[in-house]
């Protein structure tokens, strides 16, 4: 059986960046955590065009990891790097944003121009034009006028989606992006995302803690489980093996492709439908 | 002569007080509408029982210690220190959580309540004054009063026009804005302090319990008539400038206690507001 120590990502390859060229920015042996450490010995890089998703149950320190990697927290030990400044989309649980407000798409989508703006500046009719271009860029520009709150849950996302989008981000970072989503709506915002990824340049970190949901769109996996003290980055390919899963499930696990899809089975847990 | 007419005749003793009341009504209905978006009706409700308790202190220091705070600026300026503070600390609470914030903001309200309570009953001299300070009585505000409190308006305006944006974003959403590099606190901390401040200068117009009323029924009435949010900020002033000026007239007329009557008032703003969010389901 692994202990915890094997388990980490060697110290040797930290964290390296996916997919090539100099990180947009990176956690080296941190420790991540509010007051009290989380999870230790944290190596992780993005550079541009990568598409990582850090994967773990609930509680298990994904979050926070996200929240170090953007700067939001800093590292109980160790270092965060950022070589120059970064356009960074963010995308928060969509239940984590208070649907009361009275808001339409577009004010909701226009917020997403604001830091650029800086203070005291209002938004102009060349962010308005940024706004429609991202949500169309999702598939929703027919939604601008619509209000916020009476929106579908998917509807939503793709909302918080453009917002992000709508900064002209080099980083998106989502926060289980797809999280209470029905299948339909899931794979059709992974697609969203996967699309968007293909247009070019543009890095994508999300956290999940459904690996099938990320298995068939991530290029880098990240496993992370602090009650485990569990950290392992590597390519999709590597992660996908039934050690590496077994590390994070604690039971066997069997990856099967199926019309090009990956599906993931954890076993003996019952009859499979 | 009828009341109406008794009323207008009587312009050079209520235009100060009404005009103290109508910025005082407009200032905390603006202010509402973040206080009931942001769910913390009961950080207003914590901060005017702190600033009632500042006009405690003054006065407690005047009679019982003899340090000279009976001039009203002096007591205005205690109250808006005590509320102040209470909205910075209240406000950074909001960001880190070892307690959840209603806690703090609970205890807040009743330790500040319990010790106006402890004060009130100390006093000797101003206890008639305490009375209308926290109920409301807005027939005599000198113009001394007016120009501190259209101070206030004027730099919450402006807080408000230049930050409209970043204030909006943070409170909406304070995790993305946070992601994105807003400093979350920095811009708590400055909301509350414009409500911090309000709070004690609107009190000394309409009363401690008139003011919480109206950091909460117009904004409430408002969004309940509004599907745009900057439609609901305007409406949210109008509605408390229509309860203050009418319930202060109201009272006059019918020789009603003027801070319920403008409380009334206000809540028959809520009534329209719901018929219309029932009609467009």
């Amino acid at each position: 059986m692994e202990t915890d120590a094997e388990l980490r990502t060697p110290r040797a390859e930290p964290g390296a960046a996916g997919a090539g060229g100099a990180p947009l920015v990176s956690l080296e042996g941190a420790t991540i955590g509010y007051d009290a450490p989380l999870l230790e010995g944290v190596d992780l890089a993005v550079a541009r065009g990568d598409f990582l998703a850090i994967v773990g149950p609930n509680g298990g320190g994904k979050t926070t990891i996200l929240r170090t990697l953007l700067g939001v927290l800093p590292p109980l030990a160790g270092t965060r790097s950022q070589p120059a400044p970064v356009r960074t989309g963010y995308v928060p649980q969509r239940d984590h944003v208070d649907a009361y407000w009275p808001l339409t798409v577009a004010d909701v989508t226009l917020m997403g121009r604001y830091r650029g703006l800086g203070l005291g500046r209002r938004p102009g009719s060349g962010d308005r034009a940024e706004v429609a271009r991202a949500l169309a860029r999702v598939g929703i520009a027919d939604l601008a006028p619509r209000s916020f709150r009476t929106l579908s849950g998917g509807q939503r996302q793709r909302t918080l989606i453009a917002r992000a989008l709508a900064s002209s981000p080099e980083l998106l970072a989502l926060d289980e992006p797809t999280n209470g989503m029905d299948p339909a709506a899931e794979l059709s915002a992974m697609d969203i995302l996967r699309d968007l990824h293909r247009q070019g340049g543009l890095a994508v970190v999300m956290v999940s803690h459904r690996l099938e949901a990320v298995a068939n769109y991530a290029r880098r996996l990240a496993f992370a489980d602090k009650d485990k003290g569990l950290w392992r980055l590597g390519p999709l390919e590597e992660m996908l093996t039934p050690e590496a899963l077994s590390a994070l499930y604690g039971r066997a696990v069997t990856v099967r492709e199926e019309g090009g899809r990956r599906f993931v089975y954890p076993e003996g847990g019952g009859e499979r439908a | 002569m009828s009341a109406i007419s008794e009323f207008l005749a009587a312009k050079d003793i209520w235009r100060d007080p009404l005009l103290a009341s109508v910025i005082a009504g407009g200032l905390c209905g603006f202010l509402g509408v973040y206080v009931v978006l942001r769910r913390t009706v009961f950080v207003s409700a914590a901060l005017t029982q702190l600033s009632t308790l500042g006009l405690i202190c003054a006065l407690l220091a005047e009679e019982s210690l003899h340090i000279e705070a009976e001039h009203a600026g002096v007591q205005l300026a205690v109250a808006i220190l005590f509320s102040v503070a209470g909205a910075l600390v209240l406000g950074a609470l909001q960001v880190r959580r070892r307690l959840p914030a209603e806690a703090g903001v609970g205890i807040a309200y009743v330790v500040a309540g319990a010790l106006v309570v402890l004060g009130a009953n100390r006093l000797v001299h101003a206890a008639h004054d305490l009375n209308s300070m926290v109920f409301g009585n807005a027939v005599a505000v000198p113009f001394s009063d007016v120009l501190v409190l259209g101070a206030v308006a004027l730099v919450c305006a402006a807080v408000h026009t230049a930050f409209a944006k970043e204030l909006v974003f943070t409170s909406f959403d304070g995790e993305t804005a946070a992601a994105l590099g807003y400093s979350t606190r920095t811009w708590n901390g400055l909301l509350y302090f414009t409500i911090g401040l309000a709070i004690p200068a609107a009190a000394r117009a309409l009363g401690a319990l008139p003011v919480f009323a109206f950091l909460t029924i117009p904004a409430s009435a408002a969004l309940l008539f509004s599907t745009r949010l900057r439609t609901a900020f305007a409406v949210a002033t109008l509605l408390g400038v229509l309860a203050a000026a009418g319930g202060y007239a109201l009272s006059w007329i019918w020789q009603l206690p003027t801070g319920a009557t403008m409380v009334a008032l206000a809540g028959l703003f809520v009534i329209p507001g719901a018929i219309a969010k029932g009609a467009r389901g």
